[in-house]
């Protein structure tokens, strides 16, 4: 098996084996391996991590030790069997991103692998046209623009998507057919 | 609002992943049956708009803002099954490439978001379109929103009562529904009016560019 297919496998897998695991020690120690084998990207992944899981953990976190506080029971442990497990899954996942190309790893399947090679460059050209839109927005307003307006500006980029979606989709299969790709 | 990872114990995420592999295969189908060779491209294309719209500011009083869902916009106009799958790939991509959102909540959040909203949009749009097309929008849209976030709030307020130890304690999700329900409903029915307005705007514009085109 093709070494990013194997660590597909692998990352999937130990996905599932984490939410079987109840015991923080037991994920505190998991979660140093991981940072271990992380080696120099483990601060930077860490950080990532963080700051992806920091807003809903602290939300659910701060509300779970206010309820256990109203009740009078001990919330430690849950909160840190929960934000541990959510670090860890967070955590191994970035580090699949950083080491594995998924693209090579679902080559198993051509349609799946055009699929989502071609959503994947459109979604990235989208998101330049979109920050784009939000840029155009800002500069043409002298003062903040009123809640209609901004509800305007909004419709029209969903708008414009829409219309270059099917375009793109139309451009995209005239390129796949003169490439010879229907006919396989 | 998709739940991340870590949240959701095995017995719930496991069956949601057999139920959604099942329905993928069903959208898959229909998809193939309703389209003809263009069909990946066209897919690649909608998945990428899905991508785009849940990017979109839905504007809040006061000059901030949250993310849209785009979900009506996608299920009026393209039909609730293209609608699931785009959005289900975005939901994939996002997890896979991204690392935002969830590997293990995938299923749940594709169902939930792709297909139970996708479903809420069209059937609203489908019975109201015929009494006023821009209230069908509006409602269409706020149901994308509100259907979503009930289920969401169901699944993870369930959590306590299907995963804890011999003593009681969580082991995922801590809340149960008493607190999810109000804690997502209250705000996303709020929010639903916003996606509402957002949706029959888009659609209107749209038809402007349509007929543009057109001319």
């Amino acid at each position: 098996m093709k070494r990013d297919r194997l660590l597909l496998v692998l990352y999937l897998a130990a996905l599932v084996a984490v939410t079987l695991v109840h015991d923080p020690l037991a994920l505190a120690l998991g979660l140093l391996g991981l940072l271990l084998l992380a080696g120099r990207s483990a601060p930077r992944l860490l950080h990532r991590s963080l700051r992806v899981i920091l807003v809903f953990n602290l939300a659910v976190s701060l509300g779970y030790a206010l309820l256990a506080h109203l009740r009078g029971f001990s919330p430690w442990e849950t909160l840190l069997l929960l934000n541990l497990r959510v670090l860890f899954l967070t955590l191994l996942t970035f580090l699949f991103i950083s080491r594995v190309n998924l693209f090579s790893a679902l080559d198993f399947s051509p349609t799946l692998s055009w699929l989502l090679a071609l959503a994947y460059s459109q979604a990235l050209s989208f998101q330049r046209a979109h920050a784009d839109f939000r840029l155009a927005l800002a500069s043409r307003c002298l003062e903040r623009p009123r809640l209609i307006d901004r509800y305007r500006a909004s419709a029209a980029a969903a708008a414009w998507f829409m219309d270059r979606a099917l375009a793109t989709a139309r451009d995209s299969a005239l390129a796949l057919r003169a490439r010879g790709f229907f006919d396989a | 609002m998709h739940i991340p990872d870590g949240f959701l114990s095995p017995q719930t995420y496991l069956p949601a992943y057999a139920l959604a592999a099942g329905l993928w295969w069903v959208a898959a189908r229909r998809l193939r049956s309703q389209l003809d060779a263009e069909r990946l491209p066209w897919l690649a294309a909608v998945t990428a708009l899905a991508f785009v719209l849940m990017m979109l500011a839905l504007p809040l009083p006061g000059g901030s803002s949250v993310h849209a869902a785009g979900i009506a916009l996608l299920a009026v106009n393209f039909g609730i099954w293209t609608s699931f799958m785009a959005v289900s790939l975005v939901l994939a991509m996002q997890a896979l490439l991204f690392g935002v959102g969830g590997v293990t909540a995938l299923a749940v959040n594709a169902l939930a978001l792709g297909l139970a909203g996708s479903a809420a949009a069209g059937l609203a749009w489908r019975i109201f379109q015929p009494i006023h097309a821009g209230l069908a929008l509006i409602l269409a849209g706020w149901a994308s929103v509100v259907v979503p976030a009930a289920i969401i709030a169901v699944v993870l307020g369930i959590q306590p009562v299907i995963a804890h130890d011999p003593t009681g304690r969580p082991l995922f999700f801590p809340f149960g529904l008493s607190v999810t329900l109000p804690a997502l409903l209250i705000p996303h029915a709020l929010l639903g009016l916003g996606e509402g307005l957002l949706t029959w705007l888009g659609t209107l514009t749209l038809e402007r560019l349509r007929l543009r085109h057109v001319a």
